[in-house]
């Protein structure tokens, strides 16, 4: 056991007795603990124990003065991985936020604190002050902070939603626009469509109702546009020359290249298959939910930074995917979830193209303007948002019916309930608890579907009741358009026939959870198209986190 | 004097002594002859605002008005209109007030007290750097958060300092401390438990079941 490094995770008792034995065989020790000081719970100054019998152990002054012991308190155990034989752990040290070489114990801090905390230690008895000492005994001061606040963790790509919303409250709406563009590229856009975890989880909301923190987003967003100020997306002055491709400029996309371009890359490639960018946004996205025009202008200011987004370019069609491995440095893939997935039933594949249309290509083509007619009568089919954005955009074209057809009843919709209600209130028709089995038609033109009705069961995995079937309770709607909602799927084709990649059961990429990688070097993944169909700040979170997976790569290389 | 060396704890014994109304006139922000001495002047009057507002006073009788050392007519026409707003709100614990004459000038002294203790002064000498540079860990506050914050305070120290005031005079059990001063006695027991933290209360006896508190000697 000579010149062994050993790690003890605890510093209570046992820990402290560990450690010193095997500091005593000649091993070196690193001892952590998750409080702040070695030596178990802390022990109020105003318990009954006097502070100089508080804690007391004989090996722990022997720990703390040994030279092969290390010791991290405040720390936690994040992982541990094995290799060849050794452990690796990965330890989250966090600040104690006081210097205690320097402290001398007169407790004026505690005096003056003007932060009160709930004091779990004894159930609420009394105020702790979030400066404090831990442990009278050891002296330790420190701050305590919890984690960041709920909205913030809730959001995929933690924005500083407090201090954004607080400058609001302040009427600083420039500097609470900044705040917001330092983790968001494009607040304009999310905060018009974004379903905004941070509101479900707000703590506001046990009191009376959440605060609006998508929507006071969009308002400082739209406060620059109103004042007409200009604003500039800053790029460093050191530059990197590595040639970065990123394809699909998509939200993803457009994170990672805005991310990439603010830490000094000039030569930032983004391919588009669309002559358009914004990917979803642009065309599954409606323009009554985000006009075109605003998202056009954060994507400049994108731009604006050095990026090139190359439109009408799809990648595998018009440049091959090996070309561009091969002629750049680092490769970014979010190319997101643009394929409808199919209803299986009979019929479908026959009118394909001739009344079928699934929600996917029908928002697209109409966010293109390259729709012919529209007339008669529209079934949706699904509960997604998608389905009622395809209803509702069906219903601005000028369908004359337009009914969405879900499975489950109106409690179990996916869909975010406000859109529900829009929906209902512009006069699309919801039938709910209908599935459909059959697609019916005629001279090669659908003319309506055979659905049949559905009563709820049991729970499933996903915790919603399961549809199922009534015999015998088939009916038909004629319809001459159906646009099936339910769900989509990714397109690898791009890749060729024969790739590297690992892929999952979901046809999505697997990817280092850290990094954003493949598990091809140099080639990394995210959105859509790692997750499979999720909300736009989700994709935006990932391409942050693939342009630090990316710098770190070429800095590294 | 510059109007940034103001003691709020000065405003108070004012008051004390029935005083009905106070105008602070400080030069306009950004001509300070000590660059912020105004700012810091103001947020002191806005603080011990908020305190009368709290304490049941009412917060016009104090101002924060600002003109220059050479604009007469405007500081002409700041008295008068100050005098015309006290003389409309009456004197000192009249309708205009939440409280009548006999507590007026209780509240009054605790108001002294949390104003001259040390937890107001000292987020007040930060709230500058907090607004503006940040923390040390560079954790930048809103005015919205500070003033939240602010009231917190405000709210527990005029209560803590009203159960000091009352155990100078006699030392006390938690039961007594609620029914004097009206505060519930949970509440009572943990400005009590935290005061004992602080080492500003000490255990004197237990007569009987109940625990009776005195106040700590504080040693400078």
């Amino acid at each position: 056991m000579e010149n062994k490094k050993v790690l003890i995770v605890g510093g209570g008792l046992d820990g402290v007795r560990a450690a010193r034995e095997k500091a005593d065989s000649g091993c070196r020790v690193t001892i952590l603990e998750k409080f702040p000081s070695l030596g178990a719970e802390r022990i109020p100054r105003d318990r009954i124990v006097k502070p100089e019998e508080a804690f007391e152990n004989p090996d722990l002054d022997e720990v703390r003065n040994s030279p092969h012991i290390q010791i991290l308190t405040y720390s936690n155990l994040k992982k541990v991985t094995l290799e060849d034989g050794r452990a690796k752990a990965q330890i989250l040290k966090r600040s104690l936020r006081v210097d205690n070489s320097k402290c001398n114990d007169c407790k004026a801090c505690i005096q003056v604190c003007p932060v009160n905390m709930f004091d779990d230690f004894d159930e609420g008895f009394s105020f702790r002050t979030a400066v404090d000492c831990y442990n009278p005994r050891t002296r330790e001061y420190n701050i305590y902070k919890e984690d960041m606040p709920v909205c913030q963790r809730e959001c995929p790509a933690h924005l500083d939603i407090r201090s954004y919303v607080g400058l609001i409250a302040d009427g600083k709406y420039m500097d609470s626009l900044a705040t917001i563009r330092d983790r968001l590229p494009l607040p304009g856009s999310i905060g018009r469509i974004c379903p905004h975890p941070c509101e479900t989880a707000c703590n506001r909301q046990y009191l009376d109702e959440p605060i609006s923190i998508c929507f006071l987003k969009r308002f400082v967003a739209d406060m620059e546009i109103h004042e007409g100020v200009e604003p500039v997306y800053h790029t460093p002055e050191k530059k990197y020359a590595e040639k970065i491709a990123i394809i699909g400029a998509g939200p993803a996309g457009l994170t990672c290249a805005h991310d990439l371009a603010r830490m000094g890359y000039e030569n930032i490639k983004v391919f588009e298959a669309l002559p358009v960018p914004g990917g979803y946004l642009w065309v599954g996205i409606p323009e009554y939910r985000l006009p075109k025009k605003l998202l056009q202008r954060e994507v400049d200011l994108i731009c604006n930074m050095g990026v090139d987004i190359q439109y009408n370019t799809r990648i595998g069609k018009d440049i091959s995917f090996e070309d561009l491995t091969k002629d750049y440095d680092a490769l970014f893939i979010g190319v997101g979830c643009h394929r409808g997935l199919k209803l299986r039933v009979p019929g479908e594949k026959e009118y394909e193209g001739k009344g079928i249309v699934d929600c996917v290509t029908f928002l697209r083509e109409q966010a293109l303007g390259n729709v012919k007619e529209a007339k008669g009568k529209l079934i949706v089919i699904g509960g997604g948002n998608a389905a009622i954005d395809s209803a509702r955009v069906g219903w601005r074209m000028g369908f004359d019916q337009v009914y969405i057809l879900y499975r489950r009843t109106k409690k179990e919709m996916p869909a975010n309930p406000w859109e529900i209600d829009a929906a209902e209130h512009e006069g699309v028709i919801l039938q709910y608890l209908a599935a459909p089995v059959e697609i019916l038609g005629e001279n090669g033109r659908v003319t309506g579907m055979k659905c049949i009705r559905m009563e709820l069961g049991e729970p499933d995995a996903s915790g919603r009741r399961r549809p199922i079937p009534v015999e015998g309770s088939e009916y038909v709607i004629d319809a001459e358009t159906i646009v099936p909602a339910i769900s989509q799927g990714t397109n690898l084709d791009f890749l060729g026939a024969e790739h590297d990649f690992k892929i999952t059961r979901w046809n999505t990429f697997e990817i280092d959870e850290e990094t954003g990688a493949t598990n091809v070097s140099g080639v990394f993944a995210g959105g859509d198209v790692v997750s499979g169909p999720d909300i736009a700040i989700h994709a935006i979170a990932d391409g942050k986190r693939a342009a630090l997976g990316i710098h770190e790569y070429l800095r590294n290389k | 004097m510059c109007t940034g060396r103001l003691d709020p704890a000065i405003v108070a014994i004012a008051f004390k002594k029935g005083l009905d109304g106070l105008m602070v006139v400080g030069c306009h922000f950004g001509e300070c002859h000590y660059v912020s001495g105004n700012v810091e002047a103001k947020a002191k009057i806005d603080v011990t605002r908020r305190l009368f507002k709290h304490i049941g006073v009412n917060e016009d009788r104090l101002a924060f008005r600002q003109c220059s050392s050479s604009e007469a007519s405007v500081f002409v026409r700041l008295v008068s209109e100050f005098d015309a707003l006290i003389r409309s709100l009456g004197p000192l614990g009249g309708d205009a007030d939440r409280l009548k004459p006999s507590e007026i000038f209780k509240k009054l002294e605790a108001a002294e007290a949390v104003l001259a203790g040390e937890k107001i002064r000292w987020l007040l000498g930060k709230r500058t750097p907090f607004l503006e540079s940040g923390n040390k860990y560079g954790e930048v506050f809103t005015e919205h958060e500070f003033n939240r914050t602010i009231d917190m305070i405000i709210l527990e120290e005029t209560e803590v300092q009203r159960i000091l005031r009352e155990l100078r005079k006699d030392n006390q059990s938690v039961k007594d401390l609620a029914m004097t001063l009206a505060i519930p006695s949970e509440r009572v027991f943990r400005y009590i438990t935290a005061l004992k933290r602080k080492n500003m209360v000490e255990l004197e006896k237990v007569s009987g079941r109940t625990p009776i508190y005195r106040v700590t000697e504080q040693q400078v």
